[in-house]
């Protein structure tokens, strides 16, 4: 609220062009084109079955794409579409430039290793071999996910929903990427610890200048956190624009809908 | 300790022999012949699990073994480790073997018949006491012969619920060369999972019977998909055809006595089969075998009921070697984790008399709480 | 031309028990683990007459390997005249002829359950470890298909974590013995149940060292002059078991690997594990002359590769947890 977001870079960090995959029969997302812009967060609203988690595992190189092209505004990355990468070069992307947080914990975390273990193993992947380092950059990212210390070495299983998210965050953000996705992360939480963590993204995102794209059902989550937002329907982007008119001032009568329905 | 530290280990290992063949009778050509009469289904469960046919080899290694099966099979495995092959046979036909018992549960009537064959099925379990009585005479009562000799092979059942498309049709033999030397051979390639299907098969009919059973009972009993009905049984004689290497002429070296079974159950597409077969006749490992290969190749049921999970466990000399293997001195790898239980039982909970205390019980609590134990 | 004159009746066992083709595959196989050190490559492990988990891995490999001139030493746990030692190399010289020795520097082909010998090998001779578990991930992904994948991509991350995490619950790493290494800086492998004193052993060794599972049918190699490290961190080292007080009962050795005897009174008593090593020390003192190879840790217990050993609390500051 203080600094309006600023969006008049030339070159998006993220650059994704006519989309497609399908299921089978099922087009689950049809020549979607996304752009993000560094230091931006990006939401992505729509109903179940609208494509956006689907979306989201493509810009994470979790899934094959029928067709289309990504690319992110990143060094040596610049130009290529990640999507044509070898499974080597894709992880690489996806372990440095790429962090992602799920709805469910269990798709992110390893339950039974210690939270700050999930933390590390980001590290242990790059190569970091000294143990000092590894208790203190999780820690660092624990903390910055306003995680409580002195749980760091308990395992994500013993923990509430929040805190769980708060070590997928952690783990999400440990090697500063420039990119983090987050699928639903507050759904399911309790409406007093969506706050916190919501406040918590605030902050990261503020402090830290990474840009967000967040999928989510909840126009809630969705005024807090975006600066624009994209509507998703049937596979398709109907609408996107910045947060503030698309919510007050829908144009498409789908956006209507959902907007007069949610708020 | 006096076991390895002195030396006289092969001493030991003689003398340690000796006492186990004197403990049991003597091996002999009587006690061979013997097991092969009166014991054929033993004979048939050993030469399926040692993929070895020859009734007089398998009988020989149940005596000498004491009718210790694992050892019996291990002897005439290895035994076949030691010769060499000499041609690969010809695929069996199913129209060129003796079918002698043939069932299907799966209706009341099938074309050729249910020929119920050589069966104790239907039979009362009583233990035939008057064997063990002085004046025992064997009373022996041969089965009526028939008017008109029954068939000597039937149509497949599958083949009917084939025509009627429920089940999908199979390769025809005109697509598939099949050529012994291209068929892998679980003997000589190593086993890789996912396995070929030549492979699934060849391990399921070499298989364990109790180990098969284990994993094809927890399956019917709803760990697994399966609702298994017994689409067919077959007991056979079959001459095994070899191409005379000058000739080329087909002859017969023997004949062997088969078995298989084929077992549906049915998901959204329609049916689904399943088939076993092995050397010999051994109905219930069938069963279970054919069972297993309906479930090992779905994707997502439960672990014990996966592909590699079964082929591994049912392996009867893998297993019962690897069990009997920890008898073995294990006194150096037992050393290496001491030094780290009494380094870890040293930090934890020190020296003093309520730290020893607290060790019993942190033994009893799961890793977690190991840190909430500690009295320091 | 019959049936008869085409095959032998029940005839005699091939040279080195196994038939020539399962011989030359065994080698084949070898050659490709000697090229790729660390790799575990499959073979098709063939049925011997001693049960399976009993050293029928090991054994293909020395049978493949043995002629008539080589000289054949057998170890259990470091012990030559342990039952299963002298079993295996019973079969062994029955089956090559080759003549047999419990003397480690005479040998051309060491074959060991668990165990390298305390006198340091040379280069022409092979050891051939016997392995029951060739997998170092099994903990961390039983799905060997998975495992697979992971060991192609160098995808290693998980493994470091249980070390990592072990750290953190312990504070020390809990490997007991099978202690993984990292060969010629690209295979986790596992070095077989050998104590953690003798995994350096493998590393910029003079021989050649052969690890095959004849159950899980793997085999693998360490050729001569190859890198292989611990998997430790960089400021919690790797340590070997801490026998810096034991004391050889028969001898007064110390700086060797020992096995605890329990004794009547509660107490321990400890004495040399390779037993050759042993008897050559008690004829040394008894005034019998003997050969005596250098030994991998000398009188200190100093490893002959200087600076590849450390223990924690030689290290300069303890790192905070």
């Amino acid at each position: 609220m203080l600094n309006p977001p600023q969006i008049n870079k030339r070159v998006p960090l993220v650059s994704a062009r006519q989309l497609n995959k399908s299921y089978g029969r099922l087009a689950a997302v049809r020549n979607v084109d996304i752009e993000a812009y560094s230091g931006e967060v990006l939401g992505v609203v729509g109903e179940s079955g609208s494509g956006k988690s689907t979306v989201l595992r493509l810009l994470n190189l979790e899934e094959a794409v029928d067709s289309g092209s990504y690319s992110l505004d990143i060094d040596d990355l610049r130009g290529k579409n990640l999507f044509d990468l070898d499974r080597f070069d894709r992880r690489a992307v996806q372990v440095h430039h790429i962090g992602i947080v799920y709805q469910n914990p269990h798709l992110g975390l390893r339950m039974r290793y210690s939270s700050s273990g999930n933390v590390a193993e980001r590290l242990l992947i790059t190569g970091e071999r000294t143990f000092a380092t590894l208790r203190e950059k999780s820690r660092d990212a624990l903390s910055a996910s306003e995680f409580p210390l002195d749980r760091m070495d308990d395992p994500p299983r013993v923990l509430s929903g929040g805190m769980q998210q708060r070590v997928q965050l952690a783990k999400a953000i440990a090697l500063k990427p420039r990119l983090l996705l987050l699928d639903e992360p507050t759904t399911g939480l309790d409406v007093s610890i969506q706050a916190t963590v919501l406040d918590t993204l605030k902050r990261i995102q503020r402090q830290r200048e990474i840009t967000m794209i967040i999928v989510s059902h909840d126009l809630g989550v969705i005024r807090t956190l975006a600066d624009r937002v994209m509507v998703m329907r049937n596979g398709r982007v109907v609408e996107q624009g910045l947060t503030d008119q698309i919510l007050e001032d829908p144009q498409d009568p789908y956006t209507q809908q959902l907007v007069h329905a949610k708020l | 300790m006096a076991y390895v530290a002195t030396k006289g280990g092969e001493e030991a290992i003689q003398e340690s022999e000796r006492l186990y063949h004197q403990l049991k009778g003597d091996v002999t050509r009587e006690a061979v012949d013997i097991i092969i009469e009166t014991m054929p289904y033993l004979v048939d469960r050993v030469m399926g699990e040692a993929s070895l046919y020859s009734e007089e080899l398998a009988a020989l290694a149940i005596a000498q073994s004491g009718g210790e099966l694992y050892e019996a099979i291990l002897l005439l495995r290895a035994y076949r480790s030691t010769q060499p092959r000499l041609a690969y046979a010809q695929p069996l036909k199913l129209e060129d073997t003796l079918i002698v018992r043939r069932i299907s549960a799966s209706f009341k009537d099938i074309p050729g018949g249910q020929i119920l064959g050589p069966s104790l099925d239907y039979s009362h379990r009583l233990l035939n006491l008057a064997v063990l009585e002085d004046d025992y005479e064997p009373d022996f009562n041969e089965a009526k012969r028939a008017e008109t000799p029954a068939a000597r092979n039937y149509p497949m059942v599958a083949d009917w619920l084939r025509q009627q498309g429920m089940l999908p049709t199979v390769t025809t033999e005109a697509d598939m060369p099949i050529e012994g030397a291209d068929i892998p051979d679980v003997t000589r390639d190593a086993l890789a999972v996912p396995a070929p299907r030549a492979h699934r098969l060849q391990s399921l009919a070499r298989a364990d019977t109790g180990g098969v059973l284990a994993l094809g009972y927890a399956s019917m009993r709803g760990y697994g998909f399966v609702h298994p009905t017994v689409n067919e049984l077959r007991l056979s004689y079959a001459d095994v055809k070899v191409k005379h290497p000058v000739t080329g002429a087909l002859f017969s070296p023997g004949r062997v006595r088969t078995s298989q079974a084929e077992v549906v159950t049915n998901d959204k597409t329609g049916y689904k089969i399943g088939f076993a077969a092995t050397f010999g006749w051994n109905e219930v490992k069938l069963i279970a075998a054919a069972t297993l290969d309906i479930e090992m190749s779905n994707v997502g049921g439960h672990e014990a009921l996966s592909e590699d999970f079964v082929l591994y466990h049912t392996e009867p000399l893998e297993s019962s070697g690897f069990c009997i293997h920890f008898k073995l001195p294990h006194y150096v790898t037992f050393g290496s984790s001491t030094d780290n239980v009494r380094k870890v039982i040293s930090t934890f909970y020190g020296d003093d008399a309520a730290g020893k205390e607290s060790i019993i019980e942190a033994t009893a609590t799961p890793m977690d709480d190991l840190k909430e134990a500690t009295t320091t | 031309m019959t049936l008869h004159n085409l095959v032998h009746q029940k005839s005699g066992y091939s040279y080195g028990f196994l038939d020539p083709f399962a011989k030359r595959e065994l080698r084949r196989r070898m050659l490709k683990g000697i090229a790729i050190p660390g790799c575990q490559i499959p073979y098709a492990s063939r049925e011997l007459p001693i049960a399976r988990g009993w050293g029928t891995g090991g054994l293909q490999v020395t049978l493949s390997l043995a002629g008539p001139n080589d000289i054949i030493k057998v170890i259990d746990q470091g012990a030559d005249d342990s039952v299963n030692a002298a079993n295996l190399r019973r079969f062994i010289k029955r089956m090559t002829g080759a003549a047999t020795t419990t003397d480690t520097t005479q040998a051309t082909l060491l074959q060991s359950r668990h165990r390298f010998p305390e006198e340091r090998l040379h280069e022409g001779q092979a050891l051939i470890l016997q392995v029951p578990d060739p997998e170092p991930l099994r903990a961390v992904e039983s799905d060997m298909a998975k495992s697979r994948i992971l060991h192609a991509d160098a995808d290693y991350g998980q493994m470091w974590l249980v070390l990592y995490e072990q750290l953190v619950q312990f504070g020390r790493y809990m490997q007991g013995a099978s202690y993984p290494v990292m060969v010629h800086d690209r295979y986790i492998m596992s070095p077989s149940p050998i104590p953690r004193w003798d995994t350096p052993m493998l590393h910029q060794s003079a021989h050649l060292t052969l690890l095959s599972a004849g159950r899980e049918k793997r085999l693998y190699a360490v050729p001569p002059y190859t890198n292989v490290f611990p998997l430790e961190f960089s400021d919690m080292p790797f340590e070997v078991e801490d026998q810096r007080t034991w004391v050889s009962h028969s001898t007064g050795v110390r700086n060797k690997f020992m096995t605890e005897i329990p004794q009547d009174d509660g107490a321990s008593s400890y004495e040399l594990s390779d037993t050759s090593y042993l008897e050559k020390i008690v004829n040394q003192q008894h005034g019998h002359p003997n050969t005596i190879a250098p030994t991998y840790y000398d009188e200190d217990g100093q490893f002959y590769h200087a600076g590849y050993l450390k223990r924690r609390d030689d290290a300069e500051s303890t790192p905070d947890q």
